[in-house]
């Protein structure tokens, strides 16, 4: 138990300082930027209390606002991802899994259920976040724009990071 | 009562989630800046210091070109300097200092924080309250314009980048001196877009846009951008003017704060006027 919480304080700060300090520095395209963060709440355990996920997504975003000078965007849309995952776990998992440890990640899920795992939270995420952002449909084909290429940049670094850090056996 | 107690059970990480949108929501409409609550003031601390202490690793790897940056204002600025100048008349002459008054001084200050992706960008500088950085006060650099102070603790400040939704600046055109107001679209950081121009003015492409010096925070003449495209608008009777910014916002290193000492006489004054009104 303690080790998870451990596991997951370390998850916390360097997906933080990932995020704060390195992705939001980058200025690849003027539409394109990619917000790894929604990764920490994916990679959480199947067994994660509900309130606690919500509680942690809460502060996982509001830690991306201050640093980043940003007044709640990322708390509002991370917490909405909080509260919605809990839903797509029992989707993607047997229920003997939900009550174990298991951190959704390729080995556990097999790559295509995990791709369509992360593609439905990001871009839920990304959607929220960037039609907050402009709160206006005025520019609605740039907003999308924005979506889309986020997301595919996200995705990608998601799925590139857990190949890194969770090699699968063979 | 036992199921409604249940119920509670079941569903407290729902009630939990409104709790915690309902703050974010308030967090974003205040002021779509957070309050100078005591919170935010001490994040803004923690921010900053943990922003300057990366920034120093960044900053090896920009040295060269802002000490270019740097030594090409040095150049101009040595070019104006008295002694550069060589007296073409005989006629000698006093230079009397007294009818001159300081209005505006410059504080310098680095940039320790920046984005440019965002819809809405804003700055962090290394200068605060006790540097004599106040709300609302002006910031350019070398090249042109940067943006307002919105945000001030003890040893930083925020600054809300030309480059959001909300950034209205009063400009001119320097070739026909029209005034009119600069926003930006959220499309890309090196154009910008200018409005409220009356169409009946002749304007060319590649004129220079200039500040226009009536708002109290920023001197007149410091540089924004050129024209590279406008079209006008049938309806409205204004023309519609994209502009390419002089600054690159992106590779922005140092900065100045402007401080206009005549800002409270002339703030004081307006109010003065609004009541009479």
């Amino acid at each position: 138990m303690s080790r998870t919480i451990l596991l997951t304080a370390f998850q916390f700060i360097l997906i933080a300082i990932f995020q704060i300090f390195v992705l939001s520095n980058l200025n690849i395209l003027s539409f394109c930027n990619p917000m790894i963060y929604v990764w920490f709440i994916i990679l959480l355990p199947t067994s994660t209390p509900k309130w606690i996920v919500v509680l942690l997504s809460f502060i996982m975003g509001y830690t991306i606002d201050v640093f980043s000078g940003q007044s709640g965007i990322n708390a509002l849309s991370l917490t909405f991802i909080g509260v919605i995952r809990g839903g797509f776990i029992s989707l993607f998992f047997a229920d003997k899994d939900t009550q174990s440890n298991l951190r959704p990640s390729i080995k556990d899920m097999g790559f295509t259920n995990f791709l369509i795992f992360v593609s439905i939270i990001v871009v839920i995420h990304h959607t929220i976040y960037f039609m907050v952002e402009a709160f206006s449909f005025s520019e609605f084909f740039f907003i999308l724009l924005r979506i889309v290429l986020s997301s595919i940049a996200s995705i990608f670094l998601i799925l590139f990071f857990d190949f890194l850090f969770f090699k699968t056996k063979r | 009562m036992h199921n409604l107690i249940r119920f509670f059970k079941r569903n407290s990480h729902i009630f939990l989630f409104i709790f915690l949108e309902g703050l974010s929501i308030y967090l974003i409409s205040n002021n779509t800046f957070y309050q100078s609550t005591a919170i935010s003031l001490f994040a803004n601390e923690l921010a900053g210091e943990t922003n300057l202490r990366f920034h120093k690793i960044e900053h090896y790897f920009s040295l060269s070109s802002s000490n270019e940056a740097l030594v090409k204002e040095n150049a101009r600025l040595r070019a104006q300097i008295a002694s550069s100048y060589v007296s073409y008349t005989q006629k000698s002459f006093i230079v009397n200092d007294t009818v001159y008054k300081q209005q505006f001084e410059y504080i310098d200050a680095k940039i320790i924080k920046k984005t440019t992706n965002k819809r809405n960008n804003y700055f962090m500088l290394n200068k605060g309250r006790i540097h004599g950085v106040e709300k609302n006060m002006g910031v350019i650099c070398p090249d042109g314009i940067v943006g307002v102070v919105v945000l001030v603790s003890d040893n930083f400040c925020y600054v809300m980048s030309v480059l959001h939704q909300d950034s209205r600046l009063n400009i001119k055109d320097a070739r026909t001196k029209i005034s009119g107001t600069l926003i930006w679209d959220g499309k890309n950081y090196l154009n910008g877009k200018l409005i409220d121009i009356p169409s009946s003015i002749p304007l060319q492409k590649g004129d220079t846009i200039i500040t226009s010096g009536f708002s109290e925070d920023f001197p007149q003449g410091i540089l924004v951008g050129k024209i590279t495209s406008f079209k006008k608008d049938k309806g409205t009777g204004l023309y519609n003017v994209d502009i390419r910014f002089f600054v690159d916002y992106n590779k922005l290193e140092y900065v100045y704060i402007v401080k206009n000492f005549f800002k409270n006489e002339q703030k004081q004054l307006t109010n003065n006027f609004v009541k009479n009104e």
